[in-house]
């Protein structure tokens, strides 16, 4: 008791004082919840602090949203993080072109770019240089509940098409059971809906075009059609009650509880599924299933296209060299492996997802494996603004307040702004 | 004289500088920001003229951010400010536990704006919340009345009657024992009912702290962020939106300076043209 | 002495009608702090009653450790920096526009009175662009001084109507006596005005104190932040987890209660000081 109030009144002493005891500060901000996880990377920290005396690397947290609304105001300030957690895509060339992201190309050259899957360095390469270190792919798909799915007779393996799991929801709602989880406060989890259905609908070749302006660009028949089709299962009334304002982290933790039988979301769901469910376990492994997202008849898109995301860690401008390090340090192939097994995240460096123990995870690697076209979620691709826009549609048609051809007419819109005139 | 130019020369500059730096500066800025496009880094190249006014207004969020605020300040107006001056009348006397009424009613104003948001989202949750339990209790289904498009808005509303009903309300209790009794006497004598004095004697002569009540409660209707965001964040869908809230979430969040500013311009225009309104009234009534 | 009211209203109707909005006012409250000592489970099923048992872990988690403690202590030296500043530089330049009348003074006056009207979110973005310039982001200063400047007009109002109500002989005689105006200030106007210090000073505190905006667009960094950040923060953490929440928010409004219980008497009073005499 005595020992606590002493070590209280040391910490807030130390913590107004500029200069930490260590010679060397790196500070890294990211964004997970799940105490493990998190846990995990203060555990490959204290390592390196061993390794390396002298240097005290600080894993500091910021919840998901706040995270991504602080980014814009958090990078122009001299006491910015060394390291940021990046989803890259647009928001990642914004970022480098405001010259706040270090160039990494150097000092990956060689044995640390090779440890990367190719698709991993790729995604984090503008311009012929390497800006950041990838770290894990997620894709996005549809867990669910296998008792609920039982109790309603409904059987995962046979949703294929878009009509499937409309036909599926329908027979949830007559068991009883709320079809849909949905974060609907936090807009980006609904806009999962709309993205896939585009990707179903006009594959990697809609998308393509749109980046480049052609024709309608975003308000182009497959993303109009997108619109409809998410509009089709709005109609169902297929959420939970209240879900335009439940978090993400509350979503998760409702799955977890068993309150909706099925929830589109990436797989890094699960972490904060535990981190939020009543019983900090939510869900158990055995009892929870995962389906692909249905094609959509018609659709030029592959049926093994995916959706979801590449992240990374970018190092920030005027970072010490000890935060490069320390990346290197993280990106071991033995920490990725014990990651991977943990069930934390799906590691990119080459040879760990072997590691993986959680089945769905693993059938989730093997998918984005097989993958031609990963697309990485439209709100970080398309980059700030455009990607706000995505997430605000999503949410106005699943509120019934947009039309899906207002929908893609905004998006298309905001993306003429954002990408005309000096950049 | 000598000691008429040091003090000058020493005294003022303080309060001029920072002022000026902090507060002038920024407000000419903000007009000179809101007619270019420009993200915050470098300095803004991209002029596009009156560009972010058109899309403002265009836009169905800052509309229904116009009209919330209306909404607020036509509630104050209407609901509130009677609310406190029935309750000041009622407390306003030296009764037995006056002062402890008192008390209470303002402990809500006392609470940072953030707080009492974040307590009402507690209050209005519709699975932990009082609002759910006691409509389960009389056997309706729990409302996720923050999540309603047509009732988060009320739902705010009843927030700020709560806030702040308690701060107008001392200020009509301050005028009204101001007010001399001899004159109710009066009144009382010459056969007047209540209600007539109330009209005739009391509210004339508490025209000066109504129209200091209306001052504030209008002032700070147009102000509202700090409640809004622990309870909707603006939302759903854009339905709680207030001009600051939409100065935040479209202004500061995306980093879009000019049109952030140009939200800015509109905020300041609207408060000149309360002011010059309210200079009106109150000339008029002397 | 009595006041009468305008209206007679029988004391039963009276008294039940304020005890229930006294209901109304403190049921949220009273929820929110007996929330605190519930269990995730117990706060579900009953959120209005008494703790089924008292869970005393939930505030002293939060009360022993250092995060806490450390949110009042940004927002203590963050509010003390702003009120001293305000008060001195307010003080001063009231004093001035007192007593010393020259070419653009009425200018000059009506200039700082105007930031009276404009709330500092008009002005947010630029403030920010130019709070980072300046380098500030980030650190306290870059809350205190645009707080100062915002509260500069109301400030030197208050203080300037107190000072013009001073008795002029006093300024008069001094002035016979060959005293100078710094003198002056600092031997004759400031001792006087401690009712009007205490008033704009505690206005100044307060509003520093809850103050949201300013705070988080300026600061970034966890260990600067006021209570206000804080407490979202936190939230944000444990959004799944009210009865946490709760008690985090009761111990974040104790400051501001207890500040209130103790100062009522001059916080109400100097609310309507002058205002209604205005």
């Amino acid at each position: 008791m005595f020992e606590r109030i002493i070590a209280t009144a040391f910490a807030l002493v130390t913590s107004i004082s500029a200069a930490g005891a260590a010679n060397v500060n790196v500070k890294l901000l990211h964004v997970e919840q799940n105490p493990q996880a998190s846990g995990f990377l203060k555990e490959i920290a204290r390592r390196y602090a061993i390794e390396h005396p002298g240097v005290n690397v600080e894993i500091q947290y910021l919840e998901n949203e706040a995270y991504k609304k602080k980014m814009t105001t958090l990078l122009q300030s001299p006491d910015r993080p060394h390291i940021i957690y990046s989803w890259g895509g647009g928001v990642l060339r914004e970022q480098v072109e405001a010259g706040v992201i270090e160039d990494l190309s150097a000092s990956m050259a060689g044995s640390w770019q090779e440890r990367f899957n190719p698709a991993g360095i790729q995604a984090y390469t503008l311009n012929g240089k390497i800006y950041g270190v990838p770290m894990q792919v997620s894709q996005v798909g549809f867990f669910y509940n296998r008792d609920l799915f039982a109790k309603a007779r409904v059987d995962a393996g046979a949703i294929k098409t878009w009509d499937d799991l409309l036909a599926a929801v329908k027979k949830l709602k007559a068991a009883g059971i709320t079809p849909i989880i949905a974060g609907g406060a936090d807009k980006w989890p609904l806009h999962f809906y709309w993205t896939h259905l585009a990707i179903r609908n006009g594959g990697k070749g809609a998308f393509e075009a749109a980046l480049r302006g052609d024709g309608e660009g975003f308000a182009a028949a497959p993303f109009v059609k997108a619109g409809e089709q998410f509009r089709q299962l709005v109609d169902l009334e297929p959420f939970q009650p209240g879900f335009l304002g439940v978090t993400f982290p509350q979503s998760s933790g409702q799955f977890g509880d068993g309150k909706g039988a099925m929830v589109l979301q990436g797989n890094f769901m699960l972490n904060s599924m535990r981190a939020n469910s009543a019983d900090k376990k939510g869900v158990p492994d055995e009892k929870l299933g995962w389906f692909a997202f249905p094609t959509t008849a018609g659709g030029k898109g592959e049926a093994s296209d995916t959706l979801g995301g590449l992240n990374g860690w970018l190092v920030t401008k005027g970072a010490p060299t000890q935060a490069v390090d320390f990346l290197k340090f993280l990106s071991r192939p033995e920490f990725q492996r014990e990651a991977a097994a943990r069930g934390f995240f799906i590691p990119v460096v080459k040879g760990t997802q072997d590691a993986i123990a959680n089945p769905i995870l693993r059938h989730i690697a093997e998918n984005i494996g097989r993958s031609r076209y990963h697309q990485i979620f439209y709100d970080q691709a398309l980059g700030p603004s455009v990607g706000a826009v995505v997430n605000d549609v999503s949410a106005d048609i699943a509120a019934k307040v947009m039309t899906p051809k207002e929908a893609a007419q905004a998006v298309q819109q905001a993306w003429q702004l954002a990408n005309q005139g000096s950049r | 004289m000598n000691g008429k130019l040091a003090v000058v020369l020493l005294f003022l500059p303080p309060a001029l500088f920072l002022f000026t730096l902090f507060v002038a500066l920024p407000m000419g800025e903000a007009a000179w920001y809101s007619v270019y496009n420009w993200n915050g880094y470098g300095t803004p190249e991209n002029f596009v003229g009156l560009k972010n006014y058109i899309l403002l207004f265009h836009d169905r969020a800052f509309r229904s951010a116009l009209v919330n605020n209306l909404l607020i300040i036509v509630v104050s107006l209407a609901v509130q400010l009677p609310l406190a001056f029935a309750l000041a009348v009622l407390v306003a006397d030296r009764f037995r536990g006056a002062v402890t009424f008192r008390m209470i009613f303002f402990v809500p104003y006392i609470l940072a704006e953030v707080a009492a948001g974040l307590i009402w989202r507690f209050v209005y949750d519709g699975d932990y919340g009082l609002v759910a339990k006691a409509a389960t209790a009389v056997g309706f289904a729990a409302p996720y009345v923050l999540a309603d498009r047509d009732l988060a808005m009320y739902a705010i509303l009843v927030v700020i009657v709560w806030k702040y009903f308690g701060f107008h309300m001392m200020i009509y209790i301050a005028g009204l024992q101001q007010i001399d009794p001899n004159l109710y006497e009066a009144a009382h004598i010459d056969g007047a009912t209540g209600r007539q004095i109330l009209w005739r004697v009391t509210l004339p002569m508490l025209r000066p702290t109504i129209m200091l009540s209306v001052f504030f409660a209008v002032l700070g209707s147009i102000q509202f962020f700090d409640l809004i965001m622990p309870l909707t964040k603006g939302g759903p869908s854009d339905s709680t939106q207030t001009i600051v809230t939409y100065l935040y979430t479209y202004g500061v969040t995306r980093m879009r300076i000019g049109f952030g500013s140009a939200v800015g311009v509109v905020l300041f225009l609207i408060c000149v043209a309360f002011a010059f309104g309210y200079n009106r009234i109150r000339t008029h009534q002397d | 002495m009595r006041y009468d009211t305008p209206v007679t209203i029988a004391p039963f109707l009276r008294i039940a009608v304020l005890l229930l909005f006294a209901g109304l006012v403190l049921i949220p409250l009273v929820a929110t702090v007996l929330g605190g000592f519930k269990s995730l489970g117990d706060l579900r099923v009953n959120p209005f009653g008494l703790p089924e048992s008292w869970e005393w872990d939930n505030y002293w988690s939060i009360l022993s450790g250092p995060r806490y403690w450390h949110l009042l202590l940004n927002s203590l030296i963050i509010s003390v920096l702003t009120a001293v500043l305000t008060l001195a530089a307010a003080s001063m330049a009231a004093f001035v526009f007192a007593h010393v009348r020259f070419f653009g003074s009425r200018l000059l006056l009506q200039y700082l009175l105007l930031g009276l009207l404009f709330p500092a979110a008009t002005a947010i973005l630029p403030l920010f662009i130019k709070i980072r310039d300046l380098g500030l982001l980030d650190t306290y200063w870059g809350v205190v001084l645009p707080q100062v400047a915002f509260g500069l007009g109301m400030s030197i109002l208050l203080f300037h109507n107190f000072f013009r109500q001073l008795p002029g002989e006093l300024f008069d005689a001094a002035l016979v006596d060959g005293c100078g105006y710094i003198r002056f200030f600092r031997y004759v106007t400031l001792p006087l005005s401690r009712p009007i210090i205490a008033v704009v000073g505690v206005i100044v505190f307060v509003h520093s104190w809850n103050s949201y905006l300013l705070p988080l667009v300026v600061l970034n960094r966890d260990s600067l932040y006021p209570w206000p950040l804080g407490m979202m923060a936190y939230q944000g953490e444990y959004s799944t987890d009210w009865q946490l929440v709760l008690a985090f928010v009761t111990l974040t409004i104790l400051p501001a209660v207890c500040m209130f219980i103790v100062a009522q008497k001059y916080l109400v009073a100097g609310l309507t000081a002058g205002a209604v005499k205005g």
